[in-house]
């Protein structure tokens, strides 16, 4: 379940984080399933799950009982049902607002869960079966409507936790509701998710991986995620069989959309996938119902394979061919972060035999400069780092600004991670000195037609809980605290008793992300009132800081993003 | 003032403590070796045994000439400046006892004022801001000084009031103020001018130097309540203000407004070399082995006032930057040229501000007021523990790039808007006024 270990510095600190919350998350939503939990025999349908998610209560209630508990007071009967219609409208709001986001995708995860948890039980009794799932991926979703902490669901989403937790630990999570920073409220939609729990079941393995990957920054950055996703799909392509009745063209798309979504539970799509995608679904959209599955899945990889190739693969290339020639002997290189493209170029220049200097600029909670920093410094670049405190000491003496970006938006902003524009700005107000050119290495296809004023309007907000610096030491007592509690809480689930086993390993956990941070007077911030901690991913750089786009389809001064956007989608 | 208990690391406290007992160059080579190795860090840390440590030196100095005296605190400070360049207080303070004791040699020497005799200095100083003039107005400005002494001491100036020549006077004082020497024997730093007594009985000079220096420490006690009190004139109702660092000046600003008015403050961590006392301000919680901290009086976090704190890292300020009405920073020191040399990244948040037009406030202590001139700005640059920036864990790193972790920026004057010092707000095009108020011309270079 933890991340893999992958090169990416990145995914320390998050791996850090994720852990911390992992018990959290899995004494919410990962215990229930135990007595229900025998997946694969995937025959029954997507439909019928959905269908059984939105049954009423009277139903679920069988469902549970048949879940393990035998007997039950009435008042515990009356908390459930309140619990699980709590559960039901947040999950409600929840696929609304994923088919809103993530592209029109169809049933949410929650729904799945339920499909799931049906199969499980099997066939032979379909309709316990059914209410099983379906008090299953109630529950589910009332941990999701937890986590997402809608300020207009308040006291229903108490209600459903005092159930849920026996009363025990409301206290810290009530506080969740003012840790958001006022002016990004509508930035915290759902909290990314935790657990690959309750997701869609048909989520493809490859997709359900890539999700956890890419919520713990193991898969990070706009061209990896994009390649990622597209290689995932192809994946899912290859592993696909339209169903009898529908065909191809009208079902995959709808497929792909329970994919999508998953995805964007996990952290919200870049704009490259978000493009990419489009073009897929595009693409599947126009295959001609009458070419037989088998070679219509062909041309799909085929597409998805070219796609990759001519819009990252290559285009980096030419974007590092192109972007080195403005490296002269002597430069000093200053960058921020770490972005692949850049990081090509740079090699690409060295390569060339041109002598040069790189200045890296990296920042918290992520350090993505320090995976750069280590490539170039193997390949044999001369290497300098600091961090943003550094930048103006780093700024004095370069000579261009190379930087990545995560999108360039219609009116030639240049939105990439947070503290691109701080250097950007260093570069272009140098107190008395010339100028510095800013060159931006993008490709068309993290080219969007939106536009930006300032970084607050389109964002991205990550696990505040990423800024809490754990030390490494105390992280390992960390890690057998919740092991030590896993025990435990299963016990306390095998009695039968879902329910009041929650409070337990919750409590426990919390205990263990204590100690994981005890070092750092910022552990206890979300209990305390007042304090909020924001963990921005992106801003916007202003165009007049952007000198020069290099795409692979030409440089250009930022003014002529959308010109070529136009052009990249139309053709 | 210092800890009661006593602290296991070597600092602030811990010289304070042994100033008392250790003979004088023993303190002098103490107060070098802690400033060597950034033991004392902080403006204020480093301004406050500079302040102490001299006024031992003065009080222990056996001359009565004014020049010898010159002689001795330019040695002393010229060693200390030597000890850490970059913590640029140091030299103000000196600079501002050598103008102490060139007032009251010039004063001495008009022998306008009559000297009075050391003993009756022992009533406590009136707090107030440490206004020596660049012209000192011998009689006048001295008479104001010691208004309330000069009634009690009304009688002796008379008398002595033809024995114009100082070594005379010193004859005749000797006689009287000699006894009570013994009886602050080991002065208590708790009152300073207590301490002024004890020494200052040997000349009158001395006396009045000493009471200066008392005045100065005085003034550095309470400068963050001055500044403090001029934080209603600068924040409005629903304000959002930009901080930086854990610069107690600047909470103890907000605190002041806090208590009166709503606002909310986006607080920049500061990482690598501040953050974590950044995050103990934010949070309340005080981490004990903080010398810094232990010197401070425990203050309250703005949390507990009801005002909403975000806390953000440094790269998100230019995100933020457009909902920030006002930036208060706090500084390391501030230089002649209304510059000021800062905490690394202070320069981006500045100029950040500039760019969306949000008006940058400065609070500092006058003490913090250097007359340095920065022909290079390098040179004032301090740089800091790389491992700060790349930990252990990364060591096959270390061997392979070079890693930089600034502790400082130098801040132009043009990115700054407004100055507000323990004497009010000035424009950065004023400070050259302050300066010239506050040290000697002679003083500057020496």
């Amino acid at each position: 379940m933890t991340a893999p270990v992958d090169s990416t510095s990145g995914s320390t600190p998050a791996a850090g984080s994720a852990d911390a919350q992992k018990p959290n998350s899995e004494a919410r939503t990962g215990q229930p399933p135990p007595p229900t939990a025998t997946p694969t025999s995937t025959t029954s349908k997507p439909a019928k799950a959905a269908n059984g998610a939105t049954k009423p209560p009277g139903k679920a209630k069988g469902g549970a009982v048949e879940g393990g508990e035998e007997t039950l007071t009435g008042a515990e009967l009356k908390k459930r049902a309140k619990a699980e219609k709590a559960a039901r409208r947040a999950k409600e709001k929840l696929e609304r607002e994923q088919a809103g986001g993530g592209g029109g995708g169809g049933g949410g995860d929650s729904a799945g869960a339920g499909g799931a948890g049906a199969a499980g039980t099997g066939q032979t009794a379909p309709p316990s079966a059914k209410k099983g799932g379906q008090a299953m991926g109630a529950k589910e979703a009332a941990a999701i409507g937890l986590q997402k902490g809608q300020k207009q669901a308040a006291p229903r989403r108490g209600s459903a936790q005092v159930v849920q937790q026996g009363g025990g630990v409301v206290e810290p999570k009530k506080k969740k509701e003012d840790k958001k920073v006022a002016v990004f409220g509508h930035l915290y939609g759902q909290q990314r998710r935790t657990t690959i729990a309750g997701a869609a079941k048909e989520v493809h393995p490859a997709v359900l991986a890539l999700g956890l990957q890419m919520r713990d920054y193991v898969i990070c950055g706009s061209n990896a995620r994009c390649v990622a996703t597209l290689l995932a799909f192809k994946r899912v392509i290859e592993s696909y069989t339209t169903p009898l009745g529908t065909s191809l063209a009208r079902h995959l798309t709808t497929h792909l959309s329970h994919q999508i979504t998953y995805l964007s539970t996990c952290r919200p799509l870049s704009i490259s996938q978000g493009n990419a995608i489009r073009a897929l679904k595009l693409h599947i959209s126009s295959v001609d119902p009458s070419v037989p599955e088998a070679a219509a899945k062909a041309s799909l990889c085929d597409f998805i394979d070219s796609f990759i190739r001519e819009k990252i693969t290559v285009a980096d290339q030419v974007i590092a061919t192109s972007a080195a020639q403005k490296i002269q002997d002597g430069d000093v290189i200053v960058t921020f972060a770490g972005s692949s493209i850049v990081k090509q170029t740079l090699l690409t220049a060295y390569k060339q035999g041109k002598k040069f200097r790189v200045s890296i600029i990296d920042s918290r909670p992520l350090f993505e400069g320090k995976n750069l920093a280590r490539v170039l410094a193997k390949a044999g670049l001369d290497v300098q780092y600091s961090l943003v405190h550094g930048i103006s000491h780093a700024i004095k003496d370069a000579t261009k600004v190379f930087l990545g970006a995560h999108a360039m938006t219609s009116n030639g902003r240049l939105y990439s991670r947070v503290g691109t524009a701080l250097v950007a700005m260093s570069a272009k107000e140098r107190a008395g000195g010339v100028e510095i050119p800013v060159i931006v290495c993008c490709e068309t296809v993290k080219f969007t037609d939106r536009v930006a004023l300032d970084s607050i309007v389109v964002n991205e907000i990550a696990d505040a809980d990423e800024l809490v610096t754990a030390e490494p030491l105390a992280q390992v007592t960390g890690l057998m605290d919740k092991a030590a509690s896993q025990p435990e809480a299963s016990t306390t689930a095998k009695k039968g008793n879902n329910k009041p086993a929650a409070p337990s390993p919750l409590t426990e956990s919390h205990a263990g992300m204590r100690s994981t941070a005890s070092a750092s007077p910022l552990k206890d911030w979300r209990d305390t009132p007042n304090l909020q901690l924001l963990n921005l991913m992106y801003d916007a750089t202003p165009a007049e800081y952007v000198d020069m786009v290099v795409t692979e389809m030409g440089s250009l001064p930022p003014s002529a993003v959308p010109i070529v956007h136009r052009m990249s989608t139309n053709s | 003032m210092p800890a009661t208990s006593a602290p296991l690391t070597p600092g602030l406290a811990s010289f304070l403590k042994s100033l008392k007992t250790n003979p004088i160059d023993t303190s002098i080579d103490n107060l070098i070796s802690l400033l060597k190795r950034r033991q004392i860090r902080h403006s204020r840390s480093c301004a406050t045994a500079t302040a102490y440590l001299l006024l031992r030196v003065i009080s222990f100095c056996r001359t009565t000439d004014a020049n010898k005296l010159i002689e001795r605190v330019q040695s002393v400070g010229r060693r200390l400046m030597a000890a850490q360049p970059r913590e640029m207080v140091v030299g103000n303070i000196v600079r501002r006892v050598l103008g102490l004791i060139r007032d009251e040699a010039e004063d001495d020497r008009d022998a306008e004022f009559a000297l009075s005799d050391a003993g009756s200095e022992s009533q406590p100083q009136t707090p107030r801001v440490l206004e020596d003039p660049s012209t000192p107005q011998d009689r006048d400005f001295l008479s104001v000084r010691h208004e309330g002494s000069e009634r009690s001491s009304s009688r002796p100036p008379l008398t002595s009031h033809s024995t114009n020549p100082a070594p005379i006077s010193m004859f005749s004082l000797l006689s009287g103020p000699e006894a009570e020497s013994s009886l602050p024997g080991s002065p208590v730093p708790g009152s300073p001018s207590g301490r002024v007594t004890g020494h200052g009985s040997v000349r009158d000079i001395r006396a009045e130097v000493l009471d200066g220096i008392g005045e100065i420490i005085d003034e550095l006690g309470q400068v963050d309540d001055q500044i403090a009190a001029y934080a209603l004139d600068h924040i409005h109702s629903n304000e959002v203000i930009l901080t930086h660092t854990s610069s107690t000046t600047v909470q103890k600003f907000l605190l002041k407004a806090a208590a009166k008015r709503k606002f909310t403050v986006i607080h920049a961590e500061s990482y690598p070399n501040n953050h974590d006392a950044t995050h103990a301000t934010v949070s309340g919680t005080v981490s004990d082995e903080d010398d810094n901290l232990s010197f401070e009086s425990f203050q309250k976090p703005l949390i507990a006032l009801g005002i909403t704190v975000i806390l953000i890292p440094d790269s998100a300020v230019f995100a933020l930057m457009s909902r920030v009405n006002k930036v208060i920073l706090g500084t390391h020191s501030v230089l002649a040229n209304g510059g000021l040399v800062a905490a690394a990244g202070t320069r981006v948040i500045a100029r950040a501000a500039k760019v969306h037009q949000t008006p940058v406030v400065v609070v500092s202590g006058v003490y913090k007021l250097s007359p340095v001139y920065p022909f290079d700005f390098d040179s004032l640059i301090e740089y800091g523990d790389a491992s700060n920036v790349i930990g252990y864990e990364d060591g096959d790193l270390v061997d392979q790039i070079d890693v930089q972790n600034p502790l400082y920026d130098y801040v132009p004057a043009e990115l700054i808007d407004l100055y507000i010092t323990n004497l009010g707000g000035h424009a950065p095009s004023y400070l050259y006024r302050i300066v010239s108020d506050h040290y000697r011309k002679e003083d500057i270079s020496f």
